[in-house]
Protein backbone atom coordinates (compact mmCIF):
# COMPACT_ATOMS: atom_id res chain seq x y z
CA UNK A 1 0.00 0.00 0.00
CA UNK A 2 2.94 2.37 0.66
CA UNK A 3 4.32 1.55 -2.26
CA UNK A 4 1.72 3.85 -4.41
CA UNK A 5 2.26 6.72 -1.93
CA UNK A 6 5.22 8.33 -3.49
CA UNK A 7 3.99 8.54 -6.97
CA UNK A 8 0.59 9.87 -5.88
CA UNK A 9 2.89 12.67 -4.18
CA UNK A 10 4.92 13.51 -7.66
CA UNK A 11 1.46 12.99 -9.39
CA UNK A 12 -0.20 16.20 -6.66
CA UNK A 13 2.92 18.02 -6.96
CA UNK A 14 3.09 18.34 -10.35
CA UNK A 15 -1.17 19.08 -10.72
CA UNK A 16 -0.13 21.69 -7.95
CA UNK A 17 2.03 23.35 -10.20
CA UNK A 18 -0.35 23.15 -13.21
CA UNK A 19 -2.88 24.39 -10.57
CA UNK A 20 -1.23 27.22 -9.40
CA UNK A 21 0.30 28.64 -13.18
CA UNK A 22 -3.14 28.32 -14.32
CA UNK A 23 -4.38 30.37 -11.94
CA UNK A 24 -1.73 32.72 -12.17
CA UNK A 25 -2.15 33.06 -16.17
CA UNK A 26 -6.23 34.42 -15.18
CA UNK A 27 -5.08 36.71 -12.61
CA UNK A 28 -2.67 37.76 -14.96
CA UNK A 29 -5.47 38.69 -17.57
CA UNK A 30 -8.00 39.89 -14.97
CA UNK A 31 -4.97 42.01 -13.38
CA UNK A 32 -4.54 44.38 -17.31
CA UNK A 33 -7.72 46.15 -15.49
CA UNK A 34 -5.63 48.80 -14.44
CA UNK A 35 -4.90 49.39 -17.68
CA UNK A 36 -7.85 47.93 -19.64
CA UNK A 37 -9.13 51.47 -20.37
CA UNK A 38 -6.36 52.79 -22.36
CA UNK A 39 -5.90 49.54 -23.81
CA UNK A 40 -9.59 49.35 -25.19
CA UNK A 41 -8.46 52.39 -27.13
CA UNK A 42 -5.87 51.32 -28.44
CA UNK A 43 -7.71 48.22 -29.67
CA UNK A 44 -10.26 50.63 -31.03
CA UNK A 45 -8.14 52.22 -32.77
CA UNK A 46 -6.33 49.19 -34.21
CA UNK A 47 -9.52 47.86 -35.50
CA UNK A 48 -10.59 51.01 -37.13
CA UNK A 49 -7.47 51.09 -38.77
CA UNK A 50 -7.50 47.52 -39.60
CA UNK A 51 -10.87 48.23 -41.33
CA UNK A 52 -9.18 51.59 -42.88
CA UNK A 53 -6.06 49.44 -44.03
CA UNK A 54 -8.30 46.70 -45.54
CA UNK A 55 -10.76 48.88 -47.79
CA UNK A 56 -8.23 50.64 -48.91
CA UNK A 57 -6.79 47.61 -50.54
CA UNK A 58 -9.71 46.96 -52.14
CA UNK A 59 -9.41 50.60 -53.52
CA UNK A 60 -6.09 49.80 -54.61
CA UNK A 61 -7.06 46.42 -56.19
CA UNK A 62 -9.93 48.01 -58.34
CA UNK A 63 -7.83 50.52 -59.19
CA UNK A 64 -5.13 48.26 -60.39
CA UNK A 65 -7.37 46.46 -62.37
CA UNK A 66 -8.82 49.34 -64.54
CA UNK A 67 -5.44 50.49 -65.59
CA UNK A 68 -5.04 47.14 -66.28
CA UNK A 69 -8.16 47.01 -68.53
CA UNK A 70 -7.42 50.62 -70.04
CA UNK A 71 -3.79 49.70 -70.69
CA UNK A 72 -4.87 46.37 -72.29
CA UNK A 73 -7.02 47.96 -74.67
CA UNK A 74 -4.89 47.83 -77.58
CA UNK A 75 -4.72 50.94 -79.45
CA UNK A 76 -1.62 51.46 -78.98
CA UNK A 77 -0.63 48.77 -81.42
CA UNK A 78 -3.73 49.95 -83.62
CA UNK A 79 -2.46 53.33 -83.94
CA UNK A 80 0.97 52.75 -85.05
CA UNK A 81 -0.72 50.23 -88.01
CA UNK A 82 -2.81 53.31 -88.82
CA UNK A 83 0.20 55.64 -89.04
CA UNK A 84 2.39 52.78 -90.85
CA UNK A 85 -0.50 52.72 -93.75
CA UNK A 86 -1.42 55.95 -93.47
CA UNK A 87 2.37 56.87 -94.39
CA UNK A 88 2.12 54.19 -97.37
CA UNK A 89 -1.44 55.96 -98.52
CA UNK A 90 0.30 59.19 -98.49
CA UNK A 91 3.64 57.67 -100.23
CA UNK A 92 0.63 56.00 -103.22
CA UNK A 93 -1.04 59.10 -103.22
CA UNK A 94 2.30 61.56 -103.74
CA UNK A 95 1.95 63.42 -100.67
CA UNK A 96 5.33 62.81 -99.43
CA UNK A 97 8.85 63.88 -101.58
CA UNK A 98 10.69 60.67 -102.81
CA UNK A 99 13.38 59.78 -104.17
CA UNK A 100 14.84 56.56 -106.37
CA UNK A 101 16.42 55.88 -109.90
CA UNK A 102 15.16 57.60 -113.21
CA UNK A 103 14.93 60.06 -115.63
CA UNK A 104 15.44 63.67 -116.45
CA UNK A 105 13.63 65.15 -119.70
CA UNK A 106 13.94 68.41 -120.43
CA UNK A 107 11.74 70.37 -123.51
CA UNK A 108 12.41 73.62 -124.89
CA UNK A 109 10.41 75.75 -127.12
CA UNK A 110 12.01 75.29 -130.86
CA UNK A 111 13.21 78.86 -131.03
CA UNK A 112 15.61 78.32 -133.48
CA UNK A 113 13.01 76.89 -135.69
CA UNK A 114 10.95 79.62 -135.39
CA UNK A 115 13.66 82.40 -136.12
CA UNK A 116 14.42 80.64 -139.45
CA UNK A 117 11.18 80.65 -140.27
CA UNK A 118 9.46 84.24 -138.60
CA UNK A 119 6.21 84.02 -141.14
CA UNK A 120 5.44 79.97 -140.27
CA UNK A 121 2.88 79.37 -137.49
CA UNK A 122 4.53 79.67 -134.39
CA UNK A 123 2.17 77.10 -132.77
CA UNK A 124 4.32 74.66 -134.73
CA UNK A 125 7.40 75.50 -132.79
CA UNK A 126 6.03 75.37 -129.07
CA UNK A 127 5.41 72.87 -126.40
CA UNK A 128 1.95 72.02 -125.79
CA UNK A 129 -0.01 71.10 -122.99
CA UNK A 130 -0.71 67.83 -125.13
CA UNK A 131 2.74 66.87 -125.82
CA UNK A 132 3.33 66.59 -122.12
CA UNK A 133 0.39 64.84 -121.41
CA UNK A 134 1.17 62.48 -123.90
CA UNK A 135 4.79 62.26 -122.26
CA UNK A 136 3.39 62.19 -119.40
CA UNK A 137 1.24 58.77 -120.49
CA UNK A 138 3.91 57.21 -121.86
CA UNK A 139 6.38 57.21 -118.72
CA UNK A 140 3.34 55.94 -116.85
CA UNK A 141 3.20 52.82 -119.54
CA UNK A 142 7.05 52.37 -118.81
CA UNK A 143 5.88 52.24 -115.28
CA UNK A 144 6.48 55.39 -113.64
CA UNK A 145 6.39 55.27 -109.98
CA UNK A 146 6.28 58.96 -109.69
CA UNK A 147 6.52 62.09 -112.22
CA UNK A 148 6.87 66.02 -111.76
CA UNK A 149 6.88 68.42 -114.41
CA UNK A 150 8.60 71.79 -113.41
CA UNK A 151 8.33 70.67 -109.91
CA UNK A 152 4.80 70.40 -109.61
CA UNK A 153 4.00 66.36 -108.21
CA UNK A 154 1.57 64.37 -110.73
CA UNK A 155 -1.42 62.94 -108.98
CA UNK A 156 -4.38 61.38 -109.73
CA UNK A 157 -6.38 64.84 -109.72
CA UNK A 158 -4.12 66.10 -111.82
CA UNK A 159 -4.67 68.63 -114.84
CA UNK A 160 -2.44 69.11 -117.59
CA UNK A 161 -4.04 71.92 -119.74
CA UNK A 162 -3.40 75.75 -121.43
CA UNK A 163 -4.58 78.62 -120.89
CA UNK A 164 -3.65 80.99 -123.80
CA UNK A 165 -0.20 80.39 -123.98
CA UNK A 166 0.37 79.02 -120.40
CA UNK A 167 0.57 75.27 -119.61
CA UNK A 168 -1.11 75.10 -116.26
CA UNK A 169 -0.41 71.80 -113.72
CA UNK A 170 -2.22 71.74 -110.68
CA UNK A 171 -3.50 75.01 -111.50
CA UNK A 172 -0.06 76.80 -111.38
CA UNK A 173 1.40 78.20 -114.19
CA UNK A 174 4.49 76.60 -115.77
CA UNK A 175 7.07 78.10 -118.34
CA UNK A 176 9.38 76.21 -120.43
CA UNK A 177 11.95 74.66 -120.69
CA UNK A 178 9.96 72.08 -119.41
CA UNK A 179 11.37 69.76 -116.75
CA UNK A 180 9.78 66.38 -116.49
CA UNK A 181 11.53 64.06 -114.08
CA UNK A 182 10.12 60.19 -113.37
CA UNK A 183 10.90 57.61 -111.32
CA UNK A 184 11.21 54.27 -112.47
CA UNK A 185 13.30 52.33 -114.83
CA UNK A 186 15.18 54.50 -117.14
CA UNK A 187 15.32 51.68 -119.52
CA UNK A 188 11.60 50.62 -119.82
CA UNK A 189 10.46 54.67 -119.39
CA UNK A 190 12.85 55.42 -122.37
CA UNK A 191 11.69 52.89 -124.74
CA UNK A 192 8.00 53.60 -123.81
CA UNK A 193 8.93 57.61 -124.90
CA UNK A 194 10.75 56.66 -127.75
CA UNK A 195 8.59 54.81 -129.65
CA UNK A 196 5.81 57.57 -129.32
CA UNK A 197 5.77 61.65 -128.13
CA UNK A 198 10.00 62.13 -127.60
CA UNK A 199 10.18 60.93 -130.95
CA UNK A 200 8.15 63.02 -132.62
CA UNK A 201 9.14 66.26 -130.64
CA UNK A 202 12.56 65.17 -131.76
CA UNK A 203 12.04 65.14 -135.57
CA UNK A 204 10.21 67.85 -135.32
CA UNK A 205 13.61 69.26 -134.23
CA UNK A 206 12.13 70.61 -130.82
CA UNK A 207 15.80 70.95 -128.06
CA UNK A 208 15.00 67.71 -126.09
CA UNK A 209 17.91 66.55 -123.49
CA UNK A 210 17.50 63.12 -121.51
CA UNK A 211 19.54 62.01 -118.49
CA UNK A 212 19.20 58.99 -116.53
CA UNK A 213 19.83 59.52 -112.74
CA UNK A 214 21.04 57.25 -110.56
CA UNK A 215 19.24 59.61 -107.58
CA UNK A 216 16.21 61.59 -108.14
CA UNK A 217 14.36 63.47 -106.15
CA UNK A 218 10.55 63.78 -106.45
CA UNK A 219 8.68 66.80 -104.51
CA UNK A 220 5.49 66.20 -102.66
CA UNK A 221 1.96 67.02 -104.11
CA UNK A 222 1.15 70.99 -102.02
CA UNK A 223 -1.89 71.22 -103.43
CA UNK A 224 -5.54 70.44 -102.45
CA UNK A 225 -7.45 67.69 -101.93
CA UNK A 226 -11.56 68.89 -101.66
CA UNK A 227 -14.01 66.04 -102.13
CA UNK A 228 -17.75 67.55 -101.73
CA UNK A 229 -19.33 65.04 -104.18
CA UNK A 230 -17.68 61.65 -103.78
CA UNK A 231 -18.61 59.56 -100.78
CA UNK A 232 -16.21 56.60 -99.86
CA UNK A 233 -18.51 53.29 -99.59
CA UNK B 1 -8.22 -5.59 -3.88
CA UNK B 2 -5.53 -3.03 -2.28
CA UNK B 3 -5.20 -2.27 -6.35
CA UNK B 4 -8.31 -0.99 -6.94
CA UNK B 5 -8.86 1.07 -4.16
CA UNK B 6 -5.85 3.05 -5.08
CA UNK B 7 -6.63 3.16 -8.66
CA UNK B 8 -10.29 5.28 -8.68
CA UNK B 9 -8.11 8.18 -6.82
CA UNK B 10 -5.32 7.97 -9.36
CA UNK B 11 -8.19 7.90 -12.21
CA UNK B 12 -9.68 10.78 -11.09
CA UNK B 13 -6.62 12.90 -10.64
CA UNK B 14 -5.08 12.10 -14.10
CA UNK B 15 -8.38 13.34 -15.39
CA UNK B 16 -8.06 16.16 -14.05
CA UNK B 17 -4.34 17.11 -14.96
CA UNK B 18 -5.36 16.51 -17.85
CA UNK B 19 -7.99 18.71 -18.45
CA UNK B 20 -5.93 21.72 -16.69
CA UNK B 21 -3.80 20.55 -19.23
CA UNK B 22 -5.96 21.49 -22.21
CA UNK B 23 -7.44 24.70 -20.49
CA UNK B 24 -3.49 25.80 -20.09
CA UNK B 25 -3.12 25.42 -23.97
CA UNK B 26 -6.22 27.21 -24.71
CA UNK B 27 -5.05 29.78 -22.27
CA UNK B 28 -1.95 30.17 -24.26
CA UNK B 29 -3.29 30.24 -28.06
CA UNK B 30 -5.50 33.35 -26.90
CA UNK B 31 -2.98 34.80 -25.36
CA UNK B 32 -1.31 34.94 -28.71
CA UNK B 33 -4.54 36.16 -31.15
CA UNK B 34 -6.85 38.12 -28.43
CA UNK B 35 -5.67 41.94 -28.47
CA UNK B 36 -7.29 42.07 -25.34
CA UNK B 37 -4.69 39.87 -24.03
CA UNK B 38 -1.88 41.67 -24.81
CA UNK B 39 0.30 43.76 -23.51
CA UNK B 40 -0.05 47.84 -23.60
CA UNK B 41 3.54 48.37 -25.79
CA UNK B 42 2.72 45.59 -28.27
CA UNK B 43 -0.71 47.23 -28.86
CA UNK B 44 1.37 50.78 -28.97
CA UNK B 45 3.48 49.02 -31.60
CA UNK B 46 1.19 47.55 -33.85
CA UNK B 47 -0.99 51.31 -33.86
CA UNK B 48 2.21 52.76 -35.12
CA UNK B 49 2.82 49.80 -37.59
CA UNK B 50 -0.86 50.01 -38.86
CA UNK B 51 -0.76 53.53 -39.53
CA UNK B 52 2.58 53.59 -41.52
CA UNK B 53 0.73 51.52 -43.12
CA UNK B 54 -2.33 52.69 -44.07
CA UNK B 55 -0.09 56.10 -44.77
CA UNK B 56 1.39 54.10 -47.46
CA UNK B 57 -1.54 52.85 -48.88
CA UNK B 58 -2.84 55.83 -49.46
CA UNK B 59 0.33 57.14 -51.49
CA UNK B 60 -0.43 54.06 -53.10
CA UNK B 61 -3.96 55.26 -53.99
CA UNK B 62 -2.79 58.78 -55.21
CA UNK B 63 -0.18 57.41 -57.47
CA UNK B 64 -2.82 55.00 -59.24
CA UNK B 65 -4.87 57.35 -59.38
CA UNK B 66 -2.27 59.58 -61.38
CA UNK B 67 -1.75 57.33 -63.50
CA UNK B 68 -5.45 56.34 -64.30
CA UNK B 69 -5.96 59.57 -65.12
CA UNK B 70 -3.43 60.59 -67.24
CA UNK B 71 -4.05 56.18 -68.85
CA UNK B 72 -7.53 58.04 -69.90
CA UNK B 73 -5.94 61.59 -70.95
CA UNK B 74 -4.17 59.89 -73.36
CA UNK B 75 -6.57 57.48 -74.47
CA UNK B 76 -8.38 60.31 -74.93
CA UNK B 77 -5.81 61.91 -76.89
CA UNK B 78 -4.98 58.06 -79.29
CA UNK B 79 -8.57 58.36 -79.55
CA UNK B 80 -9.06 61.96 -81.31
CA UNK B 81 -5.44 60.95 -83.28
CA UNK B 82 -7.64 57.88 -84.89
CA UNK B 83 -9.84 60.07 -85.27
CA UNK B 84 -8.10 62.29 -87.74
CA UNK B 85 -6.07 59.63 -89.19
CA UNK B 86 -9.59 58.19 -89.93
CA UNK B 87 -10.46 61.15 -91.72
CA UNK B 88 -7.05 61.79 -93.54
CA UNK B 89 -7.25 57.94 -94.69
CA UNK B 90 -10.64 58.47 -96.62
CA UNK B 91 -9.32 61.16 -98.48
CA UNK B 92 -6.24 59.16 -99.45
CA UNK B 93 -8.41 56.25 -100.10
CA UNK B 94 -10.22 58.08 -102.47
CA UNK B 95 -7.05 59.65 -104.14
CA UNK B 96 -5.57 56.46 -104.43
CA UNK B 97 -8.31 54.44 -105.76
CA UNK B 98 -8.57 52.20 -103.15
CA UNK B 99 -12.29 52.38 -102.02
CA UNK B 100 -15.26 52.09 -104.28
CA UNK B 101 -17.03 55.44 -104.33
CA UNK B 102 -20.26 56.92 -105.09
CA UNK B 103 -21.56 60.54 -105.86
CA UNK B 104 -23.27 62.64 -108.47
CA UNK B 105 -21.66 62.85 -111.81
CA UNK B 106 -21.53 62.78 -115.83
CA UNK B 107 -21.46 59.67 -117.77
CA UNK B 108 -19.71 59.33 -121.10
CA UNK B 109 -20.75 56.72 -123.72
CA UNK B 110 -18.46 55.87 -126.63
CA UNK B 111 -19.62 53.68 -128.98
CA UNK B 112 -17.58 51.58 -131.83
CA UNK B 113 -18.10 53.24 -134.86
CA UNK B 114 -17.59 56.70 -133.39
CA UNK B 115 -13.54 57.74 -134.63
CA UNK B 116 -12.27 57.80 -131.06
CA UNK B 117 -8.34 56.72 -130.25
CA UNK B 118 -7.07 56.33 -126.67
CA UNK B 119 -5.43 59.79 -126.84
CA UNK B 120 -9.08 61.30 -126.97
CA UNK B 121 -9.61 59.34 -123.94
CA UNK B 122 -6.67 60.30 -122.07
CA UNK B 123 -7.96 64.25 -123.24
CA UNK B 124 -11.19 63.49 -121.99
CA UNK B 125 -9.92 62.26 -118.93
CA UNK B 126 -7.51 65.36 -118.35
CA UNK B 127 -10.56 67.48 -118.85
CA UNK B 128 -12.69 65.79 -116.36
CA UNK B 129 -9.72 66.62 -113.72
CA UNK B 130 -9.40 69.72 -114.77
CA UNK B 131 -13.32 70.15 -114.36
CA UNK B 132 -12.90 68.99 -110.54
CA UNK B 133 -13.74 65.62 -111.31
CA UNK B 134 -12.87 63.59 -107.89
CA UNK B 135 -13.06 59.80 -109.09
CA UNK B 136 -13.53 58.54 -112.90
CA UNK B 137 -12.97 55.16 -114.31
CA UNK B 138 -13.34 53.76 -118.11
CA UNK B 139 -15.57 50.86 -118.02
CA UNK B 140 -14.54 48.89 -114.75
CA UNK B 141 -10.99 50.19 -114.41
CA UNK B 142 -10.57 53.17 -111.55
CA UNK B 143 -8.41 56.02 -113.17
CA UNK B 144 -5.74 56.91 -110.35
CA UNK B 145 -2.42 58.64 -111.14
CA UNK B 146 -0.79 55.53 -112.12
CA UNK B 147 -3.28 54.47 -114.59
CA UNK B 148 -2.22 54.47 -118.06
CA UNK B 149 -4.40 54.63 -121.55
CA UNK B 150 -3.10 53.67 -124.52
CA UNK B 151 -3.02 51.29 -127.56
CA UNK B 152 -2.39 47.75 -128.27
CA UNK B 153 -2.51 45.21 -130.56
CA UNK B 154 -4.40 42.54 -131.30
CA UNK B 155 -1.55 39.70 -131.80
CA UNK B 156 -3.51 36.67 -131.51
CA UNK B 157 -6.26 37.64 -134.21
CA UNK B 158 -3.99 36.61 -137.64
CA UNK B 159 -6.37 37.04 -139.50
CA UNK B 160 -8.00 40.29 -139.69
CA UNK B 161 -5.30 42.90 -137.85
CA UNK B 162 -6.68 45.16 -135.42
CA UNK B 163 -5.80 47.51 -132.53
CA UNK B 164 -7.33 48.32 -129.25
CA UNK B 165 -7.47 50.76 -126.52
CA UNK B 166 -6.53 49.73 -123.12
CA UNK B 167 -6.63 51.14 -119.44
CA UNK B 168 -4.03 49.49 -117.24
CA UNK B 169 -2.89 47.84 -119.70
CA UNK B 170 -6.54 46.03 -120.61
CA UNK B 171 -8.36 45.55 -123.97
CA UNK B 172 -11.54 47.62 -123.19
CA UNK B 173 -14.84 46.52 -124.89
CA UNK B 174 -17.14 48.73 -126.63
CA UNK B 175 -19.32 50.93 -125.71
CA UNK B 176 -16.77 52.15 -123.63
CA UNK B 177 -17.88 54.25 -120.47
CA UNK B 178 -16.61 56.97 -118.75
CA UNK B 179 -17.84 57.48 -115.23
CA UNK B 180 -17.17 60.11 -113.06
CA UNK B 181 -18.62 61.65 -109.60
CA UNK B 182 -18.01 65.33 -109.07
CA UNK B 183 -20.39 68.70 -109.71
CA UNK B 184 -22.34 67.87 -113.15
CA UNK B 185 -22.89 70.85 -114.08
CA UNK B 186 -19.02 71.71 -114.02
CA UNK B 187 -17.84 68.58 -115.21
CA UNK B 188 -20.13 69.01 -118.47
CA UNK B 189 -19.05 72.68 -118.86
CA UNK B 190 -15.34 71.55 -118.77
CA UNK B 191 -16.17 69.01 -121.66
CA UNK B 192 -18.39 71.17 -123.82
CA UNK B 193 -16.46 74.56 -123.48
CA UNK B 194 -16.37 76.25 -127.00
CA UNK B 195 -13.09 75.08 -128.89
CA UNK B 196 -12.75 72.63 -125.82
CA UNK B 197 -12.49 68.56 -126.41
CA UNK B 198 -16.34 68.07 -127.81
CA UNK B 199 -16.29 70.45 -130.14
CA UNK B 200 -12.69 68.82 -131.14
CA UNK B 201 -14.59 65.44 -131.77
CA UNK B 202 -17.40 66.90 -133.33
CA UNK B 203 -14.61 67.81 -136.00
CA UNK B 204 -13.71 63.94 -136.85
CA UNK B 205 -18.02 62.88 -136.39
CA UNK B 206 -17.62 61.76 -132.75
CA UNK B 207 -20.34 62.33 -130.84
CA UNK B 208 -19.91 60.93 -127.29
CA UNK B 209 -23.34 60.87 -125.37
CA UNK B 210 -23.12 62.90 -122.16
CA UNK B 211 -25.44 61.95 -119.23
CA UNK B 212 -25.97 63.20 -115.92
CA UNK B 213 -26.33 61.25 -113.46
CA UNK B 214 -27.64 61.25 -109.86
CA UNK B 215 -25.91 58.87 -108.46
CA UNK B 216 -23.14 57.33 -109.68
CA UNK B 217 -20.84 53.88 -108.08
CA UNK B 218 -17.07 53.99 -108.94
CA UNK B 219 -14.97 50.94 -108.48
CA UNK B 220 -12.06 50.68 -106.22
CA UNK B 221 -8.86 49.62 -108.22
CA UNK B 222 -8.41 45.84 -108.82
CA UNK B 223 -4.37 45.78 -108.02
CA UNK B 224 -2.67 47.34 -105.43
CA UNK B 225 0.01 49.57 -106.66
CA UNK B 226 3.85 48.26 -105.94
CA UNK B 227 7.08 50.25 -106.20
CA UNK B 228 10.09 49.36 -106.87
CA UNK B 229 12.31 52.09 -107.38
CA UNK B 230 10.67 54.72 -105.22
CA UNK B 231 11.17 55.54 -101.58
CA UNK B 232 10.01 58.14 -99.33
CA UNK B 233 12.70 60.89 -99.18
CA UNK B 234 12.76 62.84 -95.97
CA UNK B 235 14.95 66.06 -96.35
CA UNK B 236 17.94 66.22 -94.37
CA UNK B 237 18.48 68.13 -91.44
CA UNK B 238 18.97 72.18 -92.20
CA UNK B 239 16.29 72.25 -94.88
CA UNK B 240 13.53 71.63 -92.38
CA UNK B 241 12.79 74.87 -92.06
CA UNK B 242 11.69 75.40 -95.31
CA UNK B 243 9.91 72.13 -95.52
CA UNK B 244 7.78 73.76 -92.27
CA UNK B 245 7.50 76.58 -94.55
CA UNK B 246 5.58 74.35 -97.34
CA UNK B 247 4.09 72.66 -94.61
CA UNK B 248 2.66 74.86 -92.95
CA UNK B 249 0.87 76.40 -96.15
CA UNK B 250 -0.20 72.46 -96.74
CA UNK B 251 -3.63 71.78 -94.48
CA UNK B 252 -3.25 68.32 -95.31
CA UNK B 253 0.91 67.58 -94.03
CA UNK B 254 -0.21 68.93 -91.05
CA UNK B 255 -1.19 66.54 -89.20
CA UNK B 256 1.77 64.40 -90.13
CA UNK B 257 3.88 65.87 -88.12
CA UNK B 258 1.55 65.18 -85.38
CA UNK B 259 1.49 62.05 -85.50
CA UNK B 260 4.81 60.49 -86.73
CA UNK B 261 6.63 59.14 -83.60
Amino acid sequence: MRKFILPLTIVCIISGFFLAFQFKIQTNTTSFDAVSQKNANLINVIQSLEQEIESQEDQIAAMRNQLNEIQNQNNRGKLQDLQQELIRAKINAGLTSVIGKGIVITLDDNKEGLNAAPNDDPNKYIIHYEHILNLVNELKIGGAEAISVNGQRLITTSEIRCVGNLILINMSRIAPPFVISAIGSPKLMLESVSMGQLELLKSAQYPITVEEKEELIIPAYKGELQFNSAVSQ
Amino acid sequence: MSKIRWSIPITIVLLCLGIMLSLQFQAQTRIASDLTLQRTETLIAMVRGLSEKRQKLALEIIDLGAQLRSQVESNRDEETLLESIDLEMKKLQIVNGTTPVKGPGLTITIEEYMPIIYTDLLNIVNELWNAGAEAISINEHRITGYSTISVAEDIFSEANYSIFMTVNHEKLEYPIVIKTIGNANNLEKGLTLPGGIMDNLALFNAYPKIEKVEELEIPAIQKPVTYYFMNEYKPPEGTIAEEKKDEAANPLTKPLRNILP
